[in-house]
């Protein structure tokens, strides 16, 4: 569903948010395209969580807009379309599974039980539905966050370092699911800092020091900076400066 | 054992510290601060202005050391009040004005029966506060006796019983103490879990309320808050004879704590005073980034309230200064809200009572503003 007609999911103008003399995000334009994957690659510190957090409504822009779905942000009713999962797992470590799962789906007012056991289902958690977090592995406390942040079928999910620290057979089975999603329509941006998962996007935006760097496919970018990988590229493009 | 990896890890300890200026602060301000205050409130300690009358059953006799006896307390400082009769007196205990009557019982001279017995009534509702007023007061009353054998000395209180020991007062004080102490660590610790564990963060990315957030939160450790008052009442309160059992001689489970009041009323007074702490510990976890510094509240925030709040030492005696701080803690109303209700018996006829219960709600509500203030959806 890459209707590239459609209203942007996502429209920044000038987007700036400051921490004292820090500029953690400096005059960020872009327009996103719903049901596309966008690959939000930067390095620590570049801007990345300010960013999605810009987005997700936690925080409030000190210049310039973030619309999503057609809504400026921050908007508490908008937070109703919209999926965020945090790069700590943000799970509670005493609840089950399922008592996770129901407690987020409340918050956005899901009390569908067929739902919710289907999103158990979709992250492979259906057997340990009544084990709680305590007892899970790092990559099923992954999981159910990820569980946790689809509940109530966001229209946009913003996923902060959604693979970090978990090991290559689940990474893909992440990227499985993302793709899943993008087909059923979905937004997704998802931040991280493994260049290796840049080619499973549709579209990369990379960021550095807040700034827009550059925007396009694996492929684009790499050829825009006319080289192999993408970790060159980066090095490249960041001495040539932001895009506009 | 190898000196340098020894040092290695002494030296980790400092660097540590050296980053935790407030585990620094806890460990040299703290002390200093606690101790500061005992001794403030110790050695600061006003003499209480104590209201004294006398009632004279001895007649004539009576009269002269009557007179004898006020201008001595007056000399010392008490401030002598005039009353009709016992049951004059006995109503001025009731309503505070009074603090200690004494009663010249006839037969005082000459009684062939053996050394005249002095009764002093006080309200009972404190006391330790009663004893240190008596004591002070037998002091200089002892003296404007001279001549006449010395008297025995027979308390009597309103409330209570002088004969029941210091638990009774203190058992009021212990239930409050308690219940604000633990609730309002567990709220700080789970909170802060919330803070650092993310879930706050995912809590604030959906449409929940602040509002919604404390007073569920308020809902959910009050309940537990709940479970706890009724025990701590239940074991206060009641008393269970177990008998014996084969080797096991019997014995009884709880203290059994003389109780004038309803405890539906006392469990309200607690109740108001948890939800408080369920907030304070949300407000505080916001200043806290681990476990340890929000147990490192409890010399700060817990330990002044336990020494201001007239759970040791009545709050007209301490240090002018303090006072109007003892006035604006949580603890001190409703110590003195129990007090009413165990000690006194009050229900809600009682203004007192009915004012305690006020300003523990309005500082329920004033603490669970605060915060919701501290949930902002901008959590940098």
């Amino acid at each position: 569903m890459n209707d590239v007609d459609a209203p942007p999911a996502v429209v920044t103008r000038g987007l700036t948010k400051r921490f004292g003399g820090l500029t953690a995000i400096d005059s960020f334009d872009v327009a996103l395209s719903p049901g596309r994957i966008y690959g939000l690659l930067g390095p620590n510190g570049s801007g990345k969580t300010t960013l999605i957090r810009l987005l997700a409504g936690l925080a409030r822009p000190s210049a310039g807009s973030a619309q999503v779905l057609g809504v400026a942000m921050p908007s508490r009713p908008n937070l109703e379309r919209i999926g965020y999962m945090t790069q700590a797992d943000g799970i509670y470590a005493e609840l089950s599974v399922w008592e996770n799962v129901r407690f987020f789906a409340a918050l956005f007012g899901v009390h569908d039980d067929d739902a919710l056991r289907n999103v158990i289902e979709v992250v492979d958690l259906a057997d340990r539905r009544d084990t709680p977090v305590f007892e899970l592995s790092g990559g099923m406390r992954r999981r159910l966050s990820l569980a946790c942040a689809l509940v109530h079928k966001p229209a946009i999910l913003f996923l902060d370092e959604p693979t970090v620290g978990i090991d290559p057979a689940l990474r893909v089975q992440f990227w499985g699911y993302f793709r899943d999603l993008a087909a059923a329509g979905t937004t997704l941006l998802v931040a991280s800092h493994v260049m290796d998962e840049a080619d499973r996007c549709d579209e990369l935006l990379l960021i550095l020091h807040g700034r827009l760097l550059a925007r396009g496919s694996g492929a684009d970018i790499r050829a825009r900076a006319g080289v192999e990988d993408l970790e060159g590229a980066f090095l490249k493009l960041g001495e040539a400066g932001p895009l506009s | 054992m190898n000196l340098r990896r020894t040092f290695a890890i002494s030296r980790r300890i400092a660097n540590a510290f050296k980053r935790d200026e407030r585990s620094l602060a806890l460990m040299f301000v703290a002390p200093i601060i606690v101790l500061g205050l005992l001794g403030w409130v110790i050695r600061g300690q006003g003499e209480p202005q104590t209201r004294f009358a006398i009632v004279n059953l001895a007649g004539a006799a009576g009269e002269r050391i009557q007179l004898g006896v006020e201008q001595a307390v007056a000399d010392a400082g008490v401030a002598v009040v005039q009353v009709d009769d016992e049951t004059a007196a006995r109503a001025a205990l009731r309503d505070g004005d009074l603090d200690v009557v004494l009663v010249l019982p006839e037969g005082l001279i000459g009684n062939p029966g053996g050394p005249p017995t002095l009764r002093f009534i006080t309200p009972g509702i404190n006391p330790a506060d009663d004893s240190g007023r008596i004591a002070r007061l037998q002091g200089a009353i002892l003296p404007a006796l001279a001549g006449g054998a010395f008297p025995t000395v027979e308390p009597e209180t309103i409330y209570g019983s002088p004969g029941g020991d210091q638990l009774d007062a203190f058992a009021p004080a212990l239930v409050a103490f308690f219940a604000y102490f633990l609730v309002f660590v567990l709220t700080g610790i789970s909170f802060l879990r919330e803070r650092v564990g993310g879930t706050l963060e995912r809590l604030l990315a959906s449409p929940v309320r602040r509002s919604e957030i404390v007073t569920g939160y308020s809902a959910g450790f009050g309940f537990f808050a709940t479970l706890q008052v009724i025990l701590i009442m239940a074991f206060a309160l009641g008393t269970i004879h177990v008998p014996a059992f084969g080797p096991v001689p019997a014995f009884s489970v709880g203290l059994g704590i003389a109780n004038a009041g309803s405890p539906a009323l006392a469990f309200l007074v607690a109740l108001l005073l948890a939800l408080g702490a369920v907030n304070l510990g949300i407000f505080l976890s916001t200043f806290a980034r681990t476990e340890l510094q929000v147990v490192q509240f409890i010399p700060i925030v817990i330990v002044p309230q336990a020494l201001l709040c007239g759970l040791l030492w009545p709050i007209s005696s301490l240090p002018e200064l303090l006072q109007p701080v003892a006035r604006v803690l949580p603890l001190t109303y409703a110590i003195d809200g129990l007090r009413e209700v165990l000690v006194k018996g009050s229900d809600l006829s009682s203004a007192a009572l009915r004012f305690d219960l006020a300003i523990l709600a309005a500082i329920a509500v004033f603490l669970a503003i605060l915060a919701s203030l501290t949930i902002r959806r901008e959590v940098a």
